[in-house]
């Protein structure tokens, strides 16, 4: 039989129970539905959480001492779980290593609130670095602070947050976690709100950075020197170049495990975690797919459950068109024509659900991410896929009622009442 | 007569014997021998259970023998696949049923070009074949219709134009007019009367005597086996049964039902 007549027939077949028909369908769509909705949405949520930092990353190593299991996982971040062991005489013995160009700490000061304007605005945390962390991000207005002054940078989120916009030569007063009060001077505001590292996250937030001197006090006795000194979590190393990042990598990671201070001071259960941003960004990004898959993997099962809604119908449809299917036979159709027949029935249902599925999968993914604010990232290839695999899942269900079918006996098919 | 050459045989039956498994071994057919020529006109009668059904299956491709050797159209039908009974069965058989067997969702037009879909025939051909068959039936005006919108009668019209369709070497009807009243079933006998007048060569199963008699001969099974051959000398045609269906409704007014011919027959 030509493939256009067994579309044409199986299409007729179809119509002839529309409102069954359509039910079935309609389980097909919502499996489709569903597995686009959120493989949609975890494409977004990637887009939202790693976006920005997807393409060209600095040639930067991060540096931290976090406990085993969770280092090199992507768990909980970069830096989680980062105990105070690296020591300013660390820092300097890592500035002399070869192919680096700087290390800079990178700590966070405990605070409660800010306040501009007479508008208070809580905050758990600013951000200690050094003029030289901050000297490669663009500046939207002013300049970087110098160390040992009372100075800030504020990313534009940071700067908006008050009634009043906050502007270079502006006095932000600080609340520390301790009670007492700062003041600083707003001296540069930076073009993006984005991460300027991977300690940050890698969201776009508010963010005050300040100069480590004076306002990062964590202290310790360095174990080499004797001498009471600032002892930091983070560290970020910027190697000279991506090509000398490996070697870099390899020489932190040797000094850290040697007689650094670090070494004495971390505590047992913790390793050092030295990885590059791509390393980082990577760790997130599986994690993320695991979760988009867990998520996938539960829309999946609704599509299995419209494959059994085919199947059921097929098998329906093939009992009560017994005596047709008996007809069709008697007057010379072959058991291929049969089997056709009912596979294309089967297969239009599966496509049409499916197309119909991802229309209604990218509305869902549409509401779902504008709901949540994610940026809205489509995963085109998946469209693809959920429409190959409704047709395929319509072919599958279709396959055994159709078998079923193309074996009936044809002159007892014509004796069913 | 037609005239055809009545030596060539259209369907050979030599020895066949059929039998199901019933629980125990049930012989529908016992070594049953018996041409069909072709252009020939052959009634099949016998009470329920003398294996008229089983003959017409076989014949029809739709089942084999157990034993014995069955040809239809010179062509051995024991020795095919099944693949090649069906391509047998599509193109050279035409079945008429009692119950009409139509598709319901189908047109008149798509009902009668179904056969010729599975013999790859192109659509246009189709068209054009099924409405001169329906016409040939007088049911061209009718070619847009499905059959619950149709007479019995009508119905069964469609069936005949179906099972002309590919042209058939053969064509097989199982009581075509048990589900007709007797006026209809003139009109349906009319029609097997100008399609053998035509040179088709047409098996009716039957148990009514009037319909037999419309064939050249009668084969009367009983017990699965052969009875007798019966030469028909005086046919029954379109003109007699008018004739008989004229007295009877003289003799009897009050039927108004018009089973006129088998009261006659009867009577």
């Amino acid at each position: 039989m030509e493939a256009v007549q067994s579309l044409r027939m199986a299409w007729s077949a179809i119509r002839a129970h529309k409102l069954r028909s359509a039910l079935t369908t309609l389980g097909v769509v919502i499996g489709i539905a569903a597995v686009i909705t959120f493989v949609t949405l975890g494409a977004s949520l990637q887009a939202a959480v790693i976006g920005d930092v997807g393409g060209d990353q600095p040639p930067v190593v991060s540096v931290w001492a976090g406990p085993e299991g969770a280092v090199g996982s992507g768990q909980g971040g970069p830096g989680f779980g980062a105990q105070p062991v690296l020591t300013e005489y660390d820092i300097d013995q890592l500035r002399r290593l070869e192919g680096i160009e700087s290390v800079d700490p990178y700590g966070r000061v405990a605070t409660t609130a800010l306040e501009y304007g007479g508008d208070r605005v809580a905050s758990d945390g600013i951000v200690a670095v050094t003029p030289a962390y901050l000297a490669d991000e663009p500046l939207g207005d002013g300049r970087v602070f110098a160390d040992g002054t009372r100075e800030a940078v504020l990313n534009p989120l940071a700067a908006r947050q008050f009634e009043t916009n906050a502007t270079v030569g502006s006095d932000l007063t600080v609340t520390l976690a301790n009670g007492s009060t700062r003041t600083v001077t707003v001296v540069g505001i930076l073009n993006e709100s984005t991460s300027t590292g991977p300690f940050e996250g890698f969201s776009t937030a508010p963010r005050v950075y300040v100069p480590v001197d004076p306002f990062y006090t964590d202290t310790v006795t360095g174990p080499t020197t004797g001498e009471q000194g600032r002892v930091f979590r983070t560290v970020s190393v910027t190697a000279t170049g991506h090509g000398a990042l490996p070697d870099v990598q390899d020489r932190v990671r040797t000094y850290l495990e040697g007689d650094s201070d670090a070494a004495q001071l971390v505590p047992s259960g913790y390793v050092f975690a030295v990885q590059t941003n791509e390393e980082l960004v990577a760790q997130i990004q599986s994690l993320l797919d695991q979760l988009t898959g867990f998520v996938t993997g539960i829309a999946l099962l609704s599509l299995l459950v419209g494959s059994i809604g085919i199947a059921n119908i097929m098998l329906v449809s093939v009992t009560e068109r017994t005596r047709e299917i008996g007809i069709m036979k008697a007057v010379g159709a072959q058991r291929r024509d049969v089997l056709q027949l009912f596979l294309v029935e089967a297969s239009i249902i599966g496509a049409i659900g499916a197309i119909l599925g991802t229309l209604l999968g990218v509305a869902g993914g549409w509401a779902a991410t504008s709901l949540l604010d994610f940026p809205l990232e489509f995963p085109l290839e998946w469209f693809g896929i959920a429409v190959l695999v409704g047709m395929l899942v319509g072919v599958l269900a279709g396959l055994y009622p159709a078998w079923n079918a193309s074996r009936l006996d044809p002159i007892e098919s014509l004796r069913y009442e | 007569m037609p005239e055809t050459a009545a030596t060539e045989v259209a369907v050979a039956l030599d020895g066949v014997t059929k039998t199901y498994d019933m629980g125990g071994p049930v012989h529908a057919l016992k070594n049953l021998s018996l041409d069909v020529p072709r252009g020939s006109y052959t009634a099949v009668m016998g009470p329920s259970g003398s294996g008229k059904s089983t003959l017409l299956n076989l014949v029809g491709c739709l089942d084999t023998p157990t034993e014995g050797g069955l040809t239809v159209d010179g062509e051995d039908v024991v020795a095919m696949s099944d693949r090649e009974r069906t391509r047998l069965r599509g193109g050279e058989i035409g079945f008429v049923f009692q119950t009409f067997n139509l598709m319901p969702k189908l047109t008149a037009a798509e009902n009668v070009a179904l056969p010729m879909v599975f013999q790859n025939v192109s659509r246009s051909e189709r068209r054009e074949r099924a409405t001169d068959l329906l016409e040939q039936v007088g049911l061209g005006e009718r070619t847009g219709h499905r059959p619950n919108e149709l007479s019995g009668g009508q119905r069964q019209r469609v069936a005949i134009a179906r099972a002309l369709a590919n042209d058939p070497t053969l064509l097989l009807a199982d009581e075509p007019t048990g589900n007709l009243d007797s006026e209809t079933g003139r009109e349906i006998m009319a029609l097997f009367e100008r399609l053998y007048q035509r040179g088709n060569t047409i098996l009716v199963v039957t148990h009514e005597r009037p319909i037999a008699e419309h064939a050249e001969r009668v084969v009367h099974l009983l017990d699965g086996e052969l009875e007798r051959i019966e030469p028909i000398d005086e046919r029954r045609t379109p003109e007699t049964d008018a004739t008989l269906a004229a007295n009877a409704s003289g003799a009897e007014t009050a039927d108004s039902d018009g089973d006129g011919a088998a009261t006659a027959e009867e009577a």
